[in-house]
């Protein structure tokens, strides 16, 4: 069996002040995972291997935290840019969220013109959710028409946390901004809702990148920003495998815990098992062994 | 270099200073609207502080209001979508915002021992504490508050429109009332002192305390008991049973009036022994005397795979609690149907004929049968 690959980029560069990341290094830093990923070939190329040039991206962000912990836009604007170019037009990119409110109190600023790189919410005019339910399982859901209708291909965009209820969230998880009632599905540790929400076609037919911005990781307490159990990880985790990439992002979770002498999440009785729900439903590797890490310093 | 970013484009493509481009702004509706379109505007939500919850460190929060009990960090929102923790408290966001509003008959929640013909000023929020797969007003029952059209009525202005439209009662209903419990206890409390009475229409997923005082304020509380089966309720409804079964008790030994509506759903929870168990639970716990409904289902939400109710179910079901001994048992969405009507425990006579919403004929005088004299429980003026 083929390994899932999944690299993890880091530079003390970064993040180096509280105003946010450096644009450059952030970028620097995903188009290395990428040639990581490619084994050799560039950066644009494996990008083109996995995304058609004709199609238009979503870069789904986590703005929920605000500015002190989400997908800030020295981030998603510096990697949307590069997409664009790489992809033909600025315009085929859109980086999105939930709300408008909650894009523009992280730093983002509202565009829709089909000639630049876009970014808006799901409350937009012309966006909204759709009307009919996508029932899966045991989800039943509205979904952004971003995700389902305005975008052929989908990057999760995602922040790494700890989640009281979930274990962790990362790249699958953030993909409850792309439906209308995620208050629904935090019981029994989102688990099987994450992966079954995952498992739907409007999701699981578009995926295909995760990356998770672990700049500053909240190793404890999460999903709330708390400063004295937020570390500064400098780091992104990418990868096509979106379970392998949470398991990786999980897997730094327990080890900044364990260097701070916290329980792991196994011991607080709050794994996120929904990764190997999504295993068992074959959205990827959950299992370590079944993973390859490719880790550099840039 | 192919992967420079231009300042110029990266500070175009960030707000850090700049101004908010804003969504359109919504009107004023006194229908429940769901749209695409751009939807309520945050300033649109309420900002008022929670009853029944306790603050946690780390700026966490515990809410007692319903069974769930949930605990949620800053910034998150409750399983009903309408209660957020912000910075340590913990907010309604739908404290007299009103998604759905109607007047309509008392017999259409339904209260058929409650002023038979009398017109309820109707009202819901968005949200709710459960998810049942059937809600038959799922448009806004499972939406946040910024996904569907509000009005903004608070306390006051509701009952001041129930009295210009000569409505004798308030309802709270269609979504969940228990979601928006603080808007409901208030508004009830003002309307009391006019004169008018509430009405609750609710699942009751709800802890003991809250139940309690808002037991002081209402007048009658319909629950929809949607099984009689745990493994239901964890699969069609995510919720338990058991508080539920505690809350029709709780409201049975108080004087505020209660009506009981199980949805019939063809082959997830119309089991005929099931039935007679929770006809026999209903007999010994509350007594005979409180109206039980079979309603029709519907095929609605995510359970559109189910035909409507065959009327023999029904009538079967209805049988099954008479044998059981229990006095009032009424079927729902089944226009023109006996079932509808009320007949008299003691002697048999047809004594409240109904046609859908309407009564054609009441023979119920001061609270009694018009032909034997049997007292017929509920409230009658």
């Amino acid at each position: 069996m083929n390994k899932s690959k999944v690299a993890i980029v880091s530079s003390r560069k970064a993040l180096t002040s509280e105003s946010g990341p450096d644009p450059q290094v952030v970028l620097r830093l995903v188009r290395r995972g990428l040639e990581l990923l490619a084994g050799g070939a560039k950066a644009e190329e494996y990008l083109l291997s996995i995304i058609p040039p004709s199609h238009t991206v979503g870069l789904k962000i986590n703005t929920i935290g605000r500015r002190a912990l989400s997908t800030l836009p020295e981030t998603a604007v510096a990697i949307g840019l590069w997409l664009g170019k790489t992809l033909g037009q600025e315009g085929q990119v859109i980086i999105w969220d939930r709300t408008n409110e909650e894009l523009k109190d992280t730093g983002y600023k509202q565009s829709t013109s089909p000639e630049a790189l876009r970014i808006f919410g799901t409350d937009s005019r012309g966006a909204g959710y759709q009307t009919e339910p996508v029932i899966h399982r045991n989800i039943g859901s509205l979904f952004s028409r971003i995700q389902a209708e305005m975008v052929n291909s989908s990057i999760s965009l995602a922040i790494l946390k700890d989640h009281g209820l979930a274990g962790v969230t990362a790249g699958m998880k953030n993909y409850f901004g792309a439906i209308h009632n995620p208050n629904k599905y935090h019981d029994t540790h989102c688990d099987p809702y994450v992966a079954e929400l995952f498992e739907c076609q409007q999701i699981r037919n578009k995926h295909r990148l995760t990356v998770i911005d672990a700049l500053k990781v909240q190793y404890h307490r999460g999903p709330s920003y708390h400063p004295q159990w937020a570390e500064k990880s400098q780091k992104f985790i990418i990868s096509p495998d979106p379970v392998a990439a949470d398991v990786v992002g999980w897997k730094l979770i327990e080890e900044l815990r364990a260097r701070k002498g916290l329980p792991s999440l196994k011991e607080e009785g709050r794994e996120p098992t929904y990764l190997f729900t999504a295993e068992r439903l074959g959205l990827g590797q959950a299992k370590l062994e079944n993973i390859e890490v490719l880790e550099e310093e840039v | 270099m192919s992967g420079e970013i231009n300042r110029r484009k990266f500070l175009k493509c960030s707000l850090l200073g700049s101004s908010l481009f804003l969504t359109g702004k919504s009107q004023g509706h006194s229908v429940p609207l769901f749209s695409a379109s751009p939807l309520s505007k945050s300033s649109e939500i309420s900002r008022v502080e929670a009853r029944y919850y306790e603050k946690l460190p780390d700026r966490e929060i515990k809410c007692h209001l319903c069974p769930r009990l949930c605990q949620l960090g800053d910034k998150e929102r409750g399983f009903c979508g309408v209660r957020e923790n912000q910075d340590g408290r913990y907010y309604t966001l739908v404290y007299g915002k009103v998604a759905s509003l109607n007047v309509d008959p008392m017999e259409k929640k339904p209260f058929f021992h409650f002023l038979p013909g009398s017109q309820a000023f109707s009202l819901a929020t968005a949200g709710c504490n459960l998810s049942c797969r059937f809600c038959q007003n799922w448009e806004i029952s499972q939406m946040r508050p910024e996904q569907v059209r509000n009005i903004n009525l608070p306390p006051d202005a509701v009952v001041t429109s129930a009295e210009n439209q000569g409505c004798p009662v308030i309802a709270y209903t269609y979504s969940e009332p228990v979601i928006f419990y603080e808007f409901m206890y208030d508004t009830s409390l003002q309307a009391r002192r006019k004169g008018l009475k509430n009405v609750v229409v609710s699942a009751g997923y709800i802890t003991p305390q809250p139940l309690a005082d808002l037991l002081k304020v209402v007048d009658a509380i319909k629950i929809d008991l949607k099984a009689f089966n745990q493994d239901f309720y964890h699969q069609y409804v995510r919720g338990e049973l058991q508080p539920v079964l505690d809350t029709i008790k709780q409201i049975a030994s108080s004087p505020v009036w209660l009506e009981i509506v199980y949805l019939v759903i063809p082959t997830l929870n119309d089991n005929p022994d099931e039935i007679r168990k929770m006809c026999q639970w209903l007999k010994t716990e509350i007594g005979p005397d409180y109206p039980l409904h079979f309603s029709r289902f519907h095929p609605m939400y995510l359970i559109k795979n189910l035909p409507p109710t065959p009327v023999s179910t029904l009538e079967r079901l209805r049988q099954i609690a008479l044998e059981e001994g229990l006095h009032y048992v009424y079927l729902g969405n089944v226009p023109g149907h006996p079932g509808e009507s009320t007949y008299c425990p003691n002697c048999g006579k047809l004594i409240v004929e109904r046609y859908g919403y309407t009564i054609n004929k009441n023979e119920i005088s001061k609270g009694k049968c018009r032909f034997c004299g049997q007292k017929i429980p509920g409230v009658w003026s």
